[in-house]
């Protein structure tokens, strides 16, 4: 075999100047391939304490962008998903982003993790591409080319607390969250739709996030005051923490308890023998009885059978992302700064949740008050187009 | 407001010992062998599947003690044949390996169960009156169990041959070997006995918070900081440092408020580390 092949000078640069070809060829034809599919960023929970979250939203983005690539795609290019971690501190989420840009050349970012990642974000982003943040949050942000799809305080309470006081006994408030700007601001809003509703707040505790909190103080002295309504700002594994151990000392019949971010995994962590009287306020559950919702699961059970992780208003949002950017390009045509923000202003599109309707950037929607059946929600009331009062332009 | 000042004095009593039930295993680890196990947590969540399999086969509760022991135990000897006695019991090689034991029981439970939470019924309801005030009764026997477990132990190494052989292992090993001390043998079953330990503890813990594959991370951090200040390899250690980080985040976070407590505790473990990195009750 070795002597059919002589390395004459001839045959080396032939080989040579083939070999080159071979490597070169795909560096000519990327720039005409790069121009056809339309990168999208998307910031998931892979790590960190909302990594529960990842795998749903990872279907839930990988969805969306199908169902949009089956429509032909945005700006008539199909998208693809570059996934990056969002579970980082903000600063190496930051650097992800910023990967994002310069070296994945992604167009547009869109997110789903807490507030201090999305200040680190946009602080790299500074409006350069559409950056679409999905998830639940405190409002009073209005940093150029960033939508908001998620809930904030306002629709979350203004029409479910005086809902909820026909459950409770009185109009006497505990606050109990997590230490950090969203329990917070959440709060501090609370506080003025409890002023209006002739209610009184008794006391607040705030336990820090990410540390490994117990709560049998705070439910002693819940037990000591007996506020008609514990309003809860806790999220995830301290969320379940404190409403089990609020069940334990026997508080569940007397006290009714409305948590601000209570979503179907949570709700199976606090589990059946704990879940009495605990109300949820969310602009999303994965069991709503609407035929969009019904498609949006079937899709996913369809896709990745009884392997489908378990959709909640955390992980949906990524798939609103998706619907909500074609909506708005079919109208821009272009995804550049001013051309974007001029047609998400006042765009409605159908989500799993029924119709949003982007206004200053941040999205009227329906809210859903449910009530915890065991480790199912049962929807009480669900209020329409609920206006999210925040003004930015 | 007496009723209110009576709980919180029991749910003082309740975070000291649930706190010193947790770092049992990890000071039987550290303060015996010097080997930083980093995956105590993770035998504390594998403990916590345990009880969440156990119950949801429908078998009583009690069974996941042995059950748990059981799995962390055999774990354990795995561990400690192919981690830690090739890398003979050495501090920081140790620490960096089960750090990464840590990672790889994280992800294997969560190939097993997914990352999702899992709820571990009470298997004890209702409540019991104490001194006229009505406090949870699982919550009762796990005050119990954890003191009755402590006062046993204590007792156990003081008195029966074993501890006698540990401590002699522990204070000069080559002459304890040399006076017919099995070391490899009773090294082994020391770090055995640590991580059958945490399995228990994941049992007890179970029903209180999520069970999920990053639980045991968050008590990797306190017990640790017990550790470092009540100070490693005697009974007196154990109980000083449960007592004094779990009872000031208890006090604190009752009379203050819960952040400061958290940061009070951080402030107090990192001046311990840098004064008197020994703790209060170090082996001579």
């Amino acid at each position: 075999m070795l002597t059919s092949f002589k390395l004459t000078r001839r045959n080396f640069v032939r080989a040579a100047s083939a070999g080159a070809l071979a490597i070169g060829a795909p560096a000519i034809l990327r720039p005409a391939m790069a121009a056809d599919v339309l990168k999208i960023g998307v910031l998931v929970a892979d790590s960190g304490p909302a990594a529960l979250f990842g795998p749903a939203q990872r279907a839930a983005a990988e969805l969306g962008a199908a169902t949009v690539n089956a429509k032909g795609g945005i700006l008539g290019r199909q998208v693809a998903i570059v996934f990056a971690d969002a579970g980082a501190s903000p600063a190496e989420v930051a650097k992800s982003a910023v990967k994002l840009m310069l070296s994945d050349k992604v167009e547009m970012i869109f997110g789903s993790h807490d507030s201090a990642v999305r200040q680190g974000v946009e602080n790299v982003v500074k409006g350069k591409l559409p950056y679409v943040y999905t998830p639940v949050f405190e409002g009073d942000d209005c940093s150029p080319n960033v939508y908001f799809l998620g809930e904030v305080p306002e629709q979350e309470l203004q029409k479910t607390l005086p809902k909820l006081l026909e459950f409770a006994k009185g109009k006497t408030f505990y606050l109990v969250g997590n230490d950090y700007v969203w329990a917070r601001t959440t709060n501090e809003k609370a506080k003025k739709y409890i002023g209006e509703i002739g209610g009184k707040v008794v006391a607040e505790d705030y336990y820090p996030l990410g540390a490994p909190n117990k709560f049998e103080n705070t439910v002693a002295k819940i037990k000591a005051e007996k506020p008609s309504v514990v309003l809860q700002t806790l999220v995830g594994g301290d969320n379940v923490n404190f409403n089990r151990t609020f069940a334990d000392f026997n508080l569940s019949d007397d006290i009714v308890r409305l948590s601000c971010l209570l979503e179907e995994n949570t709700l199976m962590g606090i589990g059946k023998d704990a879940s009495k009287n605990l109300y949820s306020s969310l602009g999303y559950f994965a069991d709503i009885d609407l035929p969009e919702n019904k498609t949006f699961i079937g899709e996913l059970a369809k896709k990745y059978g009884d392997k489908a992780p378990q959709q909640c208003t955390i992980s949906k949002g990524l798939y609103d992302a998706f619907i909500f950017a074609s909506a708005v390009a079919a109208k821009s045509k272009s995804l550049g700064a001013k051309e974007f923000a001029a047609a998400a202003e006042g765009i409605s599109f159908e989500t799993p949740s029924g119709p949003m309707t982007m206004t200053k950037r941040h999205t009227t929607k329906n809210i859903f008050l449910a009530r915890c059946d065991g480790t199912k929600f049962t929807v009480i009331d669900t209020f329409s187009a609920v206006p999210t009062q925040q003004s930015c332009t | 407001m007496e009723t209110l000042l009576l709980t919180q004095v029991i749910n003082v009593v309740y975070e000291v010992l649930i706190l010193a039930i947790i770092v049992l295993g990890l000071a039987v680890v550290m303060g015996l062998l010097n080997v930083l196990n980093i995956a105590h947590g993770e035998f504390i969540m594998i403990g916590a599947y345990t009880a969440y399999v156990v119950q949801k086969s429908g078998l009583p509760y009690v069974l996941a003690v042995p059950a748990a022991a059981g799995v962390c135990g055999i774990i354990g000897l795995v561990v400690e044949r192919f981690l830690i006695r090739p890398l003979r019991y050495e501090p920081f090689e140790t620490l960096l390996a089960t750090w990464g034991l840590g990672l790889l029981l994280r992800k294997l439970v969560e190939l097993g169960f997914g990352r999702g939470y899992r709820s571990v019924e009470i298997p004890v309801v209702g409540s019991l009156n104490f001194f006229g005030e009505a406090y949870p009764t699982y919550r009762l026997v796990l005050m119990g169990v954890s003191a009755s477990v402590l006062a046993g132990l204590f007792l156990w190494y003081r008195r029966a041959p074993t501890g006698a052989r540990i401590r002699a292992m522990v204070g000069n090993p080559v002459l304890a070997e040399a006076v017919g001390i099995k070391t490899r043998e009773l090294a082994r079953n020391t770090f055995v006995t640590g991580t059958a330990m945490a399995g228990i503890a994941g049992v007890m813990i179970a029903p209180l918070t999520p069970v999920e594959p990053f639980m045991g991370l968050a008590f990797i951090v306190n017990s640790f900081f017990a550790l470092v200040v009540g100070g490693m390899g005697t009974v007196a250690g154990l109980f000083a440092g449960a007592g004094i980080i779990g009872g000031l985040q208890s006090v604190l976070s009752a009379t203050v408020n819960p952040t400061t407590a958290y940061l009070a505790m951080l402030f107090l473990s990192i001046l311990f580390l840098w004064q008197r990195p020994r703790g209060l009750f170090p082996r001579p």
